[in-house]
């Protein structure tokens, strides 16, 4: 609370022994923050994800990256998991009515909830992939440019693949899993046009759905795919335990390895044939954003990209070949350059027809 | 890779994702002839799996998994049972409230248990007849290569529909579903069958739930039934509540799902949506075409008072 609102909020008998005192504080320079440069508190940010924040995926690590900036600026940050896809105006309202200064809503599904609730109370939102929807000082978007980096994991595939068959493997159609995959075949498509790409849909929103995942990465595998470029979320683990079934008791050159998105995992059960990951970084766009509420410039397009390091690829596992790595790392320089333009295409027909250029059946 | 290891592949992942919900729709096939609408199977499996998996991992023994995993499901049933029987419960609203607290609790407990983390099963059941039946193209290593307890799980099938169909406590049991006081009239006990039929169906839920997450699966995740126990009480209604019919038509199902796989791995220009609303529209078709002559046990979902409640 700074000096000026002390002063207007008192009572009357209060206020009249607080004016010579305001009147001396903003005198000799005491109240910093009278006037046009006043800058708004940011003490309690939220975040609400459609589904778990441990399914190691989307929600994980936008709830995983907004705690860690909020310990960082010592924020208070409240996490709403599981919340859907359906209407999520009450919980919304109940963020409001707690006092949180700015309401992160973590999945392109809620590309009209949250910008109308920021209109109707006033409350500061970021939106996932909604350029459209920006409005000073209330709402800010969050743009993946993934498909950069998984242009990379294209390269990557292109260049590891023993079979010449590469599968992607997605568990919807949103636009951000549609960048990647764009970005993946084009990537796939300049270092190995002779490939071929299996393109196979788990479901409709099959976000959690790991047995259907799992029935559809086998049968990728069966249909001679040795790397998959999987996009799942929870999902993600019926592809990985697909492929660690299959690989088992089998010589290195005959395994399939998987190509994760999102998270690192690496370091766990699953992450023993993991080849590389298209990683997401939030930390950058949160701590931006949360700045810019501070100082009254809120509302902009923030894009995760390679350059700011927004997206990247994790560090690839030990059976890469090293020469993929330096192939790979000539490339972002070429994409950050702006040499290499990959598109963005978000939308399910768009993608169809891009995949029937690059890979015609 | 050849169309004939595809058409294998799909075949086999056809027979074993089917297993799962062929045990569960066969249980409550068994449930609703003794006159129990059991609808917290999705509940039981889920209990059964996170059970299954957690004592698998702690042991390694995927056998020892699957028995805790039937024992969970037998408890739920026997409690399940005697609620709906001695207590007269609503099995609406007994079997969502089941279903209800089996998703919130293993979700909250498998939080609790593993953090952030997602353990994985290696390995897995063994498969007993790898090679046997590779002298039949296609079919025959896609049935030969399963894990043995696919085998088991169709062995139970078995049994249940000889024990439905051909002994004395069948008949009882689809007595008590069909006429329970024509059953109390001859000496038996209305309450104690349903209790019993519960506890069957329970069982079978309980090895449903737990061969979805160790030997299907290899791992649990909150939800990871999606929607399988509701997919049962679908099934068993097509199946008239016959086993064997009831199983059939799951494998039916099973085959129908991976059709959609089929079609986009050969590259068929449909949208995977419509592809994948296949196998259900098959068993939308399949409930209107068939179960236009299908008569459900009379006493299906209702109380039972006892004769005196009839004066």
């Amino acid at each position: 609370m700074n000096p000026q609102s002390l002063c207007s909020n008192k009572p009357a008998t209060w206020w009249r022994a607080l004016v010579p005192f305001c009147l001396l504080a903003s005198g000799m320079g005491l109240a910093p923050n009278f006037g046009s440069a006043e800058e708004t508190t940011v003490d309690r940010v939220a975040i609400v994800t459609p589904a778990s924040r441990t399914n190691q995926g989307w929600d994980q690590q936008g709830v995983d990256n907004l705690v860690e900036v909020g310990e960082t600026l010592d924020i208070e940050v409240e996490v709403v998991e599981d919340a859907g896809y359906d209407d999520i105006t009450p919980i919304l309202n109940d963020l409001a009515s707690d006092g949180t200064d700015l309401i992160v809503c973590h999945a392109s599904g809620y590309q009209t909830v949250c910008p109308e609730f920021a209109q109707e109370s006033g409350i500061p939102v970021v939106v996932i992939e909604n350029p459209g929807a920006v409005m000073d000082d209330l709402i800010a978007d969050i743009e993946t440019q993934a498909q950069e980096a998984s242009f990379l994991a294209g390269v990557v595939a292109g260049l590891e693949t023993r079979s010449g068959r590469v599968a992607v493997v997605v568990s919807g159609e949103p636009p951000t899993w549609n960048y990647m995959t764009v970005g993946f075949a084009e990537g796939l498509h300049s270092v190995n046009p002779e490939a071929t790409l299996i393109y196979q849909v788990i479901g409709e929103a099959a976000y959690d759905d790991a047995p259907n995942a799992k029935r559809v990465t086998e049968s990728a595998i069966a249909a001679g795919a040795d790397v998959v470029f999987g996009m799942g979320d929870g999902a993600s683990f019926g592809m990985i335990q697909a492929i660690n079934e299959h690989n088992q008791d089998l010589e290195p050159e005959e395994q399939v390895w998987f190509i994760d998105v999102i998270g690192d995992k690496s370091g766990s059960d699953a992450g023993q044939h993991l080849l590389t990951s298209v990683l997401f970084d939030y930390r950058g766009a949160y701590t931006e954003l949360i700045q810019q509420l501070r100082e009254g410039s809120f509302g902009e397009i923030h894009t995760m990209n390679l350059e700011n390091d927004g997206v990247r690829l994790l560090p690839f596992a030990a059976f890469a070949d090293p020469d993929t790595v330096e192939t790979v790392d000539a490339v972002r320089v070429q994409i950050v350059d702006g040499d290499i333009v990959v598109s963005a295409i978000g939308d399910a027909d768009g993608l169809r027809e891009r995949l029937d250029e690059l890979f015609p059946h | 890779m050849s169309v004939e290891a595809i058409a294998t592949a799909l075949i086999a992942a056809a027979i074993l994702t089917s297993m799962p919900l062929m045990l569960a729709a066969v249980g409550e096939a068994i449930a609703e002839r003794a006159g129990l609408l059991n609808l917290g199977i999705e509940g039981s499996m889920l209990c059964a799996g996170f059970a299954s998996f957690w004592l698998t991992l702690k042991t390694d023994s995927v056998t020892l998994g699957l028995l805790i995993g039937a024992a969970v499901g037998l408890a739920i049933g026997l409690v399940f049972g005697t609620l709906a029987t001695v207590l007269n419960a609503n099995q609406v609203v007994l079997g969502l409230g089941v279903t209800l607290a089996g998703t919130g609790g293993t979700a909250f407990l498998f939080r609790e248990v593993y953090g952030s983390d997602q353990p994985l099963l290696s390995g897995g059941p063994g498969r007993p007849f790898e090679g046997w039946f590779d002298w039949l193209p296609v079919i025959g290593p896609a049935i030969g290569d399963q894990r043995w307890f696919v085998f088991v799980a169709w062995f139970m099938v078995l049994a249940g529909h000889l024990f439905l169909v051909r002994t004395p406590s069948g008949l009882q049991l689809r007595a008590a579903g069909e006429s329970p006081f024509g059953l109390e009239a001859v000496g038996g006990n209305v309450t104690m069958v349903r209790i019993g039929a519960a506890a069957i169906g329970g069982v079978f839920y309980g090895f449903g739930g737990a061969a979805l997450a160790v030997v299907e699966l290899g791992f649990f995740s909150p939800g990871s039934t999606a929607g399988a126990g509701f997919l049962a009480v679908a099934l068993a209604m097509l199946g008239r509540l016959s086993p064997l019919r009831v199983a059939l038509f799951t494998l039916a199902f099973g085959l129908l799902t991976g059709l959609d796989i089929g079609l986009q791995i050969a590259g068929v220009d449909a949208r995977p949506e419509f592809l994948r609303m296949l196998p259900y529209a098959g068993i939308v078709i399949g409930l209107v075409a068939l179960g236009r002559g299908v008569r459900m046990p009379r006493a299906l979902g209702q109380a039972y008072g006892g004769i005196s409640s009839r004066r």
